[in-house]
């Protein structure tokens, strides 16, 4: 019964940080500047009056305040996040279209980031002090203090440019209509990169906090009996410290998961990779707002999914943790 | 005091940090010295490598110099960094004090807003807020104080929300101490060193920001910025990889050198916390 | 004028090809062809039918329907599937289309074309002199804005039978023989497209014209796929099976797809002009630099000549003997354009070079300001100004930083206002700016393209890509108008050269490049780049070898 009040308490939170975010998304809008219509005008090679005029009158931007803000939030209620008059689309159908690629991307990323900075940091934890110890520690510093769009150019570079190793750019090869298993790996190749890339800064935070996580857990009275009784180091490693030291390193990952969409943005730049990071830039540099905040809005609800998740995975993997804050 | 510094350059990397970080701040304050024509100044042939006299670090697409801009870019970097942090920090403690202190409704209602804040990816955040209020370098700062001073309010309202039951604080509210007093006077003094553990950690993150801002062209157009320099080299990285490489191993550098002085003032800060095999 | 990219074995196959496609009956009141008939015959090789075309498009347009979107992405992509009643030669000769034939009257009042007589839209229905009128009567000047303009000309239009149109003008004007390229005239289906609401017909969906290829499908975001028109009018024509336009959003991968031989072109701004010197040297790429006659790009700084200190011409002049030219077309540009003297760009009819010179000659500059009183200052400084920014790509902002740095070695001052493209093109049509970056189009006569910028009845607040610097000199209002009603081709040319003269006097823009985009073309390819048009037009004549 606990569960499933505690279940229903998260979701309502998470209805309301949207709605929270849509109301702040509204207002972004209204604050936006720009002038598309000329810009449009302009390239079509001869601009009058007429022409700026009906193309204002598409865009529809004379209406009071209060009903746009109404109109705006039952349009999302019913999932519809605008319309770009640049692409002549609507967003939400741009933001579907490459909601996979991004998808793939950041779990890809996040999977890594999770996998190899646990991985790394229990190593440096069993070999505190050594050279690994060292090494991995200085190796984490250096990411922690890199930014991610350096390392992904870095890497095309290294990779790509010098080596020739693996593509740099977009999610497959430049064919037309290839499927099945050579698509798969194509993709693959392609998408080594980009998540490498997106996931060493997270991978960096977790192995230090890993390996802080498990130094405090190996000094606990609990396992210095476990060691005393004379159970096996490994064992006692494996079963007891790695279980503990990692919840709390999983419980920050989870609040993490939402920003790791923010370096999407720039890695799906670096790497042209098409997803809604790549829609978001394009839309950024057109001045398209009404993409641009359809993708801001997507994206932070994205955020609150992935908490609300994390949340219930917590859960599930521990019980025990009482239901009220 | 003495203590402090002692055991804070006691930590070679947070010794080592400090070093780099003095270095940056004097070539701040000197760059106009060194270069007095500026980053901008056309001073030789376009795309020269670098490892040469004239030019140690090469020079780019206009035939401007990578050093000069290098040393120019500490300045954006550095102002932009310290202003935003100020300002994050300043919200933040403000927000965190005042909900940590009365608790209550007031407490729930600033935490969720802080929890919205926390939720929002905060790059993207960051760049949706420059976009609309048109890039410029009180733009930019301003888009990254909003998004920086989250941590700063749950840090020191947890901290308030602690203290705020001790006994000398309960004291001091009974004698009639006003409610200013008491959160000035008792309880700030000993907010202290975690807020400014948590300050250098945010410089380095709001130095990462404005690169990765700069980087996607949102920076502001008349200053020279390391971000941007990486951006500009991104077309050109076939032929001219130093345009990309050296800004960036001066992010890595400076922002490398704040965590370790970070970490070395939490240790030096906190000595209770230390724990075996953290240095 | 000299494209000194010319290939002379390729100047040959194309010279044969253009006089054996003018082989072709019907040419009554046409001019003579273009290039000279040298080697007539002596062809590269035959052209061959198969294959198809695989096209670098970026970015994707929003609709292909040409009459509603002439973007420049979209003038490359709708032409194969629309066509227009003529097209143009390198020397801007018009050349037959869906025109066969054409009389001029000699009053220059009437205009008489014969169209072709077989021609069929993409959905059975014939092509007649109905659909013409419809289009530039009805449809054109509601939907597009530089048709409205050229069809204004208009006095009435008529079709005596199902296969001739006649036009007859308010007055005399030459250009109007220019009006009728593809994007600026795409001729519609009446039978669609009459009494509907043209932006919102349903039919948009699947472009329906005239051209050499059909509309089979459109990937957003992936790919635009058209395949041969089996009932195009010109018989024997297209030969390719099918063109292909592939949307590629990042440079690099661009230029990947080129090089692999995955897409077999590129053209205008594709690719960065820094890419192409290598591009140029393999063996499988050839580089085109022909193509944009038409258009006839110029790129110009433009200053508001409604502020200070721009008001004055010395300080307009000073700036032009400040800015090195050769620099920008060498070192920004990689050659790929030619420095202009004037407001005219040289390929454009008309075109005089007989005019003041500016070369860079900084002490010249400082001693027009000084002259104007412009002193420096103890900074060094004389006077600050604005410049727009042109965020569109990092050639573009290289050369305004060039601008910008050129202008201070002089004592101008000059601060790169943080903006996007659409705010820059804004505040250029709110005449809300010191200093921006113009490129404009000639569109084959300097009436229809090059008047625009300089001529007080064009300075309309709230427009761009008018007379934004706000210049207004009677006496080059005079000879614009008389120049655009003249039907004397010496006179007219009288006229333009003496407007030249002072234009390039008075400096009210300072012009910067003519532009020369290249097209990149993978060598299996051939015939791409026939006309003034470039790859802006069908490609009926594009054949692949393997």
């Amino acid at each position: 019964m606990n569960g499933a009040l505690y279940i229903g308490q998260r979701l309502g939170k998470g209805v309301v940080v949207v709605l929270a975010i849509v109301i702040v998304n509204f207002l972004l809008i209204r604050m936006a500047p720009g002038d598309p219509a000329m810009v449009m005008a302009g390239e079509s090679g001869a601009a009058d009056e007429v022409y700026v005029a009906q193309l204002r009158k598409a865009f529809g931007l004379d209406r009071p305040i209060p009903e746009q803000l109404g109109i705006y939030v039952s349009n999302i209620a019913r999932l519809d996040l605008g319309y770009s008059h640049r692409m002549q689309r609507p967003v939400l159908d741009m933001i579907v279209e490459r909601l996979p690629a991004t998808l793939l991307l950041t779990i890809t990323a996040y999977l890594f980031s999770l996998v190899a900075g646990i991985t790394l940091g229990a190593i440096a934890a069993a070999r505190a002090g050594r050279l690994s110890d060292t090494l991995i520690t200085v190796f984490s510093l250096i990411f922690y203090a890199t930014p991610i769009f350096w390392v992904g150019l870095m890497g095309i570079l290294l990779f790509t440019v010098t080596l020739g190793w693996l593509p740099a750019f977009g999610m497959a090869s430049v064919t037309a209509g290839q499927g099945g298993l050579a698509l798969g790996l194509d993709v693959a190749r392609h998408l080594i990169m980009p998540a490498l890339t997106l996931g060493l800064f997270h991978m960096a935070v977790y192995a230090r906090l890993t390996r802080a996580s498990m130094l405090e857990v190996f000094d606990l009275d609990y396992v210095r009996t476990a060691h005393a009784k004379g159970l096996p180091r490994g064992r006692v490693v494996r079963m007891h410290v790695l279980r503990n030291a990692v919840l709390p390193v999983l419980t920050f990952a989870g609040l993490q998961a939402g920003q790791l969409i923010g370096g999407a943005i720039v890695v799906e730049t670096v790497f042209a990779w098409p997803g809604i990071g790549r829609l978001a830039f394009d839309a950024l540099m057109q001045r398209d707002y009404a993409t641009l905040l359809g993708a801001f809005v997507f994206t932070s609800a994205m955020g609150v999914v992935f908490n609300l998740l994390t949340d219930l995975a917590y859960l599930a993997l521990n019980p025990q943790i009482t239901l009220d804050r | 005091m003495m203590a402090i510094m002692h055991r804070l350059f006691r930590h070679k990397g947070a010794a080592f940090g400090v070093g780099v970080i003095a270095l940056v701040v004097i070539l701040a304050a000197i760059a106009s010295i060194l270069y007095p024509d500026g980053p901008w100044e056309m001073v030789g042939g376009i795309f020269e490598p670098p490892f040469q006299r004239a030019h140690p670090l090469g020079t780019d697409g206009l035939g401007r110099d990578v050093l000069t801009s290098i040393v120019y870019g500490t300045r954006v970097s550095l102002l932009v960094a310290f202003v935003s942090t100020v300002v994050a920090v300043t919200v933040g403690v403000l927000v965190g004090a005042v909900s940590g202190y009365f608790g209550g409704r007031l407490d729930d209602l600033v935490m969720r807003v802080t929890e919205l804040f926390q939720t929002i990816p905060s790059f993207v955040f960051a760049v949706v807020l420059i976009a609309i209020f048109t890039p410029n370098i009180g733009s930019i700062v301003a888009a990254i104080s909003v998004v920086s001073w989250p941590p700063v309010a749950r840090l020191v309202r947890g901290e308030f929300l602690a203290i705020r039951h001790r006994e000398y604080v309960e004291a001091a509210v009974v004698l009639g101490v006003s409610t200013l007093r008491i959160i000035f006077v008792e309880i700030l003094p000993n907010v202290v060193s975690p807020v400014v553990v948590l300050a250098s950690l945010m410089v380095a993150n709001a130095i990462l920001l404005e690169a990765g801002i700069s980087f996607l062209g949102l920076g502001d157009q008349n200053l020279m910025s390391w971000g941007y320099m990486i951006g500009e080299g991104r077309s050109t990285i076939r032929d001219a990889w130093w345009l990309s490489f050296f800004p960036g191993v001066a992010v890595v550098a400076t922002v490398l050198a704040l965590n370790l002085v970070g970490d070395g003032l939490n240790d030096a800060l906190n000595p209770r916390l230390a724990r075996r095999g953290r240095a | 004028m000299v494209h000194n990219l010319f290939d002379r074995r390729d100047f040959i196959s194309r010279a044969a090809t253009a006089a054996a496609s003018f082989a072709s009956p019907g040419l009554i009141g046409s001019a003579a062809t273009t290039l000279a008939l040298a080697g007539t015959g002596a062809r590269a090789q035959e052209p061959r039918r198969g294959g198809v075309m695989n096209i670098i498009l970026q970015p994707e347009p929003a609709t292909l329907v040409l009459a509603l979107n002439i973007t420049s992405q979209n003038q490359l992509v709708a032409p194969k599937m629309y066509s227009g009643l003529l097209t143009y030669g390198f020397d801007l000769k018009p050349l037959p289309n869906l025109a066969t034939s054409w009389d001029i009257s000699p009053d220059g009042l009437t205009y008489t074309f014969h169209l072709a007589k077989n021609a069929k839209w993409h959905d059975g229905e014939p092509f007649t002199a109905d659909d013409v009128i419809f289009t530039t009567r009805d449809m054109l000047p509601e939907v597009h804005a530089r048709a409205r303009v050229n069809f204004s000309q208009v006095a009435s239009v008529e079709a005596p039978d199902p296969h001739t149109v006649v036009f007859r003008l308010k007055t005399p004007y030459p250009g109007f023989i220019y009006a009728f390229e593809t994007s600026s005239a795409p001729m519609m289906p009446k039978h669609i497209y009459a009494g509907s609401d043209y932006r919102n017909n349903p039919a948009n969906a699947r472009p329906i014209g005239t051209g050499p290829f059909r509309f089979k499908e459109w990937q957003r975001g992936s790919i635009i796929r058209m395949e041969r028109n089996p009932d195009y009018f010109k018989p024997g024509l297209p030969y390719l099976d099918g063109v292909n336009f592939v949307v590629i959003p990042d440079g690099a991968q661009r230029l990947i797809a080129l090089e692999s031989g995955q897409v077999h072109l590129a053209s205008s701004s594709d690719i960065e002009f820094n890419d192409v010197p290598r591009l140029r040297s393999l063996p499988q790429i050839q580089v085109e630099t022909r193509g944009y006659e038409f258009l006839a790009p110029l790129t110009w700084l433009e200053m508001n000549n409604k502020r200070k200190p721009m008001d004055d011409k010395r300080f307009r002049q000073a700036v032009m003997y400040a800015l090195d030219r050769e620099f920008i077309r060498d070192k920004i540009f990689y050659g790929f354009a030619r420095v202009p003297t004037g407001p005219i760009n040289s390929v454009v009819t008309f075109y005089d070079g007989n005019v003041k010179r500016y070369a860079l000659d900084r002490k010249k500059s400082e001693a027009l300001l000084d002259e104007m009183g412009l002193k420096r200052g103890p900074d060094g400084i004389r006077v600050k100004l604005e410049l727009n920014p042109v965020p569109i790509s990092q050639t573009w902002m290289r050369l305004v930083q060039y601008v910008k740095q050129a202008l201070r070695q002089v004592g101008i001052d000059v601060t790169i206002k943080n903006m996007d493209q659409a705010s820059s093109v804004a505040s250029m049509g709110n005449h809300d700016f010191d200093m921006c970056f113009v490129t404009n189009t000639a569109f084959g006569d300097p009436a229809v393209g090059v008047a625009r910028s300089y001529i007080t009845s064009n300075i309309r607040k709230g427009v761009p890509f008018t007379n934004t610097c706000q210049y207004s000199n009677p006496r080059v209002d005079e000879l614009f108008d008389a120049a655009a009603k003249s039907n004397d081709r010496s006179e007219r040319q009288r006229l333009y050269s003496e407007v030249q003269q002072i234009l390039v006097e008075d400096v009210p823009v300072a012009w910067l490049l003519e532009l020369e985009y290249a097209i990149s073309i993978n060598r299996q390819m051939h015939d791409v780049v026939t006309t003034g048009l470039g790859v802006n037009d069908s490609f009926d004549r594009v054949y692949m070898t393997a």
